[in-house]
């Protein structure tokens, strides 16, 4: 449930209020699909790729701790400080300290996924530190006042038109003024500004290499580049699921990331930071918030091999028809209804409904993640912690008892189909959910097991 | 007990048994064979993402499309001894805040990957970390046979590069400074409505130039 | 051959012709068809909501029906994927045993012929257990060869003119519960898929699962439309 109490089926519903808008959504978000579709039918051996780095995530979860270890030593040697944070909390307090020690109280973020799981701008606001979102698509959020709804794609809910004008009440730019070219370069004047005046800058990691130390941070638009080559200090923050055991496994990666997130070969820039640049100071902060316990579970750890590309998302039918907000969740979409789940039960135990089980999500998913099947197993868990809905409890128990008797079924099903006929207003009524928008079947005179009494027997 | 030795604790509790790292792809892809399929897949994959690839058989030609290309580029650095003459050559520049005005950077990358149109360029090229992002058109010169066919193959070079740039030495592979990275292509964004838009907070446009020796120059710029 | 039929309890209920075509097909292939008369349900609509630890009565049930059978068929994609990968207990052979009708008429009868005619413009929905779970045709996910059971079979009825999608293998939306518990997004799904067909020119929908085709007759019939659904066992058992 939200903090306003609605849970996916209930903002799904608002969201499907404006049809047009949601045929909007759901085709844009089905083009990047079909992109990815295009990218990988390029590459002969895409299914190979898939196996090959969901085994080497296999590897990976099965010595993290050694990986770990490594990862520390090795980065530790080139000049890097590696932070632990347990929680978000200490996450939080880890890169507030860091600011505080520096005097500084305004700095540029790129994109985090992680740094949205542990509401990092909310806290350093209330802290009294300006942090400015430099990807073009969080920066549009950001003054929208909103969160991303998308990992990759994070304003793809918002029309041009809307950025047009969120764009010229914060930047000034004319109203009306709705073309992306325009618009972007106006983004590129008022974040440069940024870049070139704020002394600390904060990344994401997409991958970060065990044998080397070193980590990857992919962008388009340049903006992790901008901000870490222009800062004094340079805070990188990563689950530390997100290692790789050899660099040489980067070419693995590499290859699958951006065909799979938005069907380009590869991003614009893949940069392999090692060592700080002289004088400047580097830091990693390593956040476990809950991934060391979803580990030790058998039916789940795989949500872990997760590289963030939002395949998932873009193929499933449920996201582009109820949009990212729906989910109330950093990260949305499929994978974000498995890991969910595991930071509050209570609270995420919607989300593994909020499919129909198609398992598309687990075969566009580059690390071969079984996240259809994790959605099965989350619901069976979800219900026997005692988050179903009393309603929905009772109701089940009354269809196992009516379908482990053939007799009570026979009669159950006669007796449906008489009210059906002879008294329709009792289930084509309001209180029928499927009577909404869909007529419901048309009763027969006899069911199969009567025809076959009858006739074959 | 510090966070760091209770997150590795739970770690190394949780984590299942062992399993083992599967062998890598080997060199094969489709269809790529001798250099010159490598060089023609290479520019028209940079194509179609938003770059502008030039074969040349030397700097001298260079020179001539940059002037056609960014006439009036206004400060410009070069890392390409050949281009000294087009702007600054062999300065060092302490703080990246001054390189903030450059209209065209240009500068010598190591090798170019056919399946994606990218290029590997490491920090001792750049003249600084910023400079290949802060400039506002970038160009990258690579020599045509040094074009891989993809990713594998270029971590292999990568290695090659390193265990040479180290005189053989690739302890940790830390011998080749603190930075690298891929560039493919000018910076961009389809943020707003997928709408593709060349020129987001990096260069604005990238060129790379294929230096060949062996071409003559008839029938080429 | 001596087969064991199960009919999923909203066909039992709402579309016996189903059941009866299925049946009628299996016999012209020479098959003995028996149906228990005592079976219910597979326990589907429970599991997937959550309640797999109340399926055990329905479980019992199911393999005291048709454990004796050395192959049992149904007309349902889901509720087959569903007994194969959630029907344990007693030691049953049952998911080794059971079939989709298509993969049965394709896999273990090799029909390379049928005498059927069916003269309309179709369209095929694939329903996503049976297609990416039981794996009767190819995923357009996957970089892998095409293949296609139900319009191997559907080739065969003289007169049929398959139409094309604009996307082959998108989800209905029916989904168990969720037509119900999300009810917004399944309707939208399936009016998606609906306008699809329209779009191409079908004049009928069929498929392998009838609650796919169950919830998108609901919203042909409220839309008023002509178009009808078929179930893939009448259509292959249509007369000439």
């Amino acid at each position: 449930m939200t903090t306003n109490g609605k849970d996916h089926a209930a903002l799904a519903d608002e969201f499907n209020k404006d049809e047009p808008r949601v045929n909007w959504h759901d085709e844009t978000l089905w083009w990047v699909r079909q992109k990815r579709d295009k990218a990988a039918h390029n590459v002969p051996e895409w299914e190979l790729l898939r196996d090959t780095a969901s085994r080497i995530k296999d590897n990976v979860l099965s010595h993290l701790s050694e990986y770990l270890i490594q990862f520390e030593a090795m980065a530790v040697s080139n000049g890097i400080t590696i932070h632990w944070a347990a929680d978000a909390e200490e996450h939080n307090n880890i890169i507030l300290s860091i600011l505080r020690r520096h005097r500084i109280d305004k700095m540029v973020k790129s994109k985090s996924m992680l740094t949205e799981e542990c509401h990092l701008n909310e806290f350093l606001e209330q802290q009294g530190v300006d942090v400015v979102d430099t990807d073009l698509g969080e920066r549009v959020v950001q003054l929208a006042g909103e969160p991303p709804s998308h990992i990759v794609l994070p304003c793809i809910h918002k029309k041009k038109e809307e950025i047009g004008e969120i764009f010229h009440e914060h930047l000034g730019t004319p109203a009306g003024n709705a073309d992306p070219q325009f618009l972007t370069h106006a983004a590129r004047l008022h974040l440069r500004e940024k870049f070139l005046t704020r002394r600390v800058a904060l990344t994401g990691v997409n991958f970060a290499v065990a044998e080397t130390g070193e980590f990857v941070v992919c962008t388009n638009e340049g903006n992790a580049d901008m901000g870490a080559h222009l800062a004094d200090v340079h805070i990188a923050c990563m689950g530390i699921e997100k290692l790789i055991p050899q660099r040489k496994h980067l070419g693995v990666f590499l290859r699958l990331l951006a065909r799979s997130a938005t069907g380009q070969p590869i991003t614009t820039y893949s940069s392999h930071f090692k060592k700080p640049r002289p004088g400047q100071e580097m830091h990693i902060v390593l956040v476990d918030n809950g991934r060391s316990v979803h580990l030790g579970r058998a039916d789940f750890r795989n949500s872990l091999k997760c590289i963030r590309c939002a395949a998932c998302f873009n193929t499933c039918p449920v996201y582009r028809r109820s949009g990212g907000h729906s989910y109330h969740t950093a990260v949305a979409g499929p994978i974000g209804s498995i890991l969910a789940p595991n930071l509050d039960r209570k609270k995420y135990s919607d989300l593994p409904f909020a499919s129909t089980l198609c398992g598309s999500c687990s075969n566009v998913c580059p690390v071969k993640i079984d996240i259809h099947e994790q959605l099965y197993k989350w619901r069976q868990v979800i219900v026997q912690e005692g988050h179903a809905p009393l309603a929905k409890k009772a109701a089940m128990k009354t269809m196992t008892w009516v379908l482990s008797n053939p007799s009570v079924y026979h009669t159950a099903g006669k007796t449906g189909r008489w009210f059906m006929l002879n008294v329709p207003f009792t289930v084509n009524n309001g209180f029928n959910p499927w009577y909404r928008q869909r007529d419901m079947p048309v009763s027969p005179a006899e069911s199969f097991g009567e025809w076959y009494k009858k006739n074959k027997k | 007990m510090s966070s760091r030795d209770k997150i590795l604790a739970a770690v190394k509790n949780n984590q299942p048994g062992p399993r083992a790292l599967p062998s890598l792809p080997g060199e094969d892809t489709a269809a790529h064979t001798g250099t010159v399929d490598l060089s023609s897949a290479f520019v028209s994959v940079l194509e179609a993402i938003g770059g502008s690839a030039y074969t040349v058989s030397g700097f001298d030609r260079i020179a001539t499309i940059l002037h056609e290309l960014h006439p009036r580029a206004g400060r410009v650095i070069t890392g390409c001894p050949e281009l000294a003459a087009l702007g600054e050559y062999g300065e060092k520049y302490a703080d990246p805040h001054t390189l903030e005005d450059v209209g065209l950077a240009i500068l010598s990358a190591h090798f170019g990957v056919a399946e994606n149109g990218a290029c590997w360029i490491t920090e001792d090229r750049m003249i600084g970390r910023a400079l290949p992002f802060i400039a506002q058109h970038l160009a990258l010169v690579i020599r045509r046979q040094n074009i891989v066919p993809n990713m594998h193959v270029a971590y292999e070079r990568i290695a090659e590069l390193e265990a040479g740039a180290a005189g053989g030495n690739v302890a940790g592979g830390d011998s080749t400074g603190g930075f690298a990275t891929f560039i493919a292509g000018p910076s961009k964004t389809a943020d707003i409505e997928q709408s593709l838009v060349l020129g987001a907070h990096g260069p604005r446009s990238l060129i790379v130039f294929l230096i060949d020796e062996e071409l003559s120059d008839a029938g080429f710029y | 051959m001596r087969v064991g039929l199960f009919i999923p309890c909203y066909v039992d209920q709402f579309y016996p012709q189903v059941g009866i075509a299925t049946l009628e097909l299996l016999e012209k292939f020479g098959c003995e068809v028996v149906y228990p008369p005592n079976q219910t349900c597979c326990g589907q609509p429970m599991a997937n909501s959550g309640f797999e630890h109340l399926t055990k009565g329905c479980n019992a049930l199911f393999i005291k029906n048709f454990e004796e059978f050395d192959h049992i068929v149904s007309p349902s994609g889901s509720c087959v994927l569903h007994i194969k990968d959630h029907l344990h207990g007693d030691g049953t052979a049952i998911p080794q045993k059971i079939y989709e009708l298509v993969e049965f008429l394709t896999d273990v009868l090799k029909v390379e012929h049928l005498d059927a005619s069916f003269p309309y413009k179709v369209g095929i929905h694939q329903s996503c257990h049976g297609q990416r779970g039981l794996k009767l045709a190819q995923m357009s996910e996957l970089m892998a060869p095409p293949f296609s059971k139900p319009e191997k079979l559907l080739k065969m009825v003289k007169g049929i003119q398959l139409i094309d999608l604009s996307r082959r293998d998108e989800c209905c939306g029916f989904g168990g519960t969720f037509c119900v518990a999300e009810e917004a997004v399944s309707v939208k799904m399936g009016k998606d898929r609906v306008a699809d067909h329209l779009q191409h020119g079908a004049e009928y929908i069929t498929g392998a699962d009838m609650s796919c085709l169950m919830h998108m007759e609901g919203i042909l019939h409220r839309q008023k439309s002509t178009v009808q659904v078929k179930h893939i066992a009448e259509i292959l058992n249509s007369q000439l």
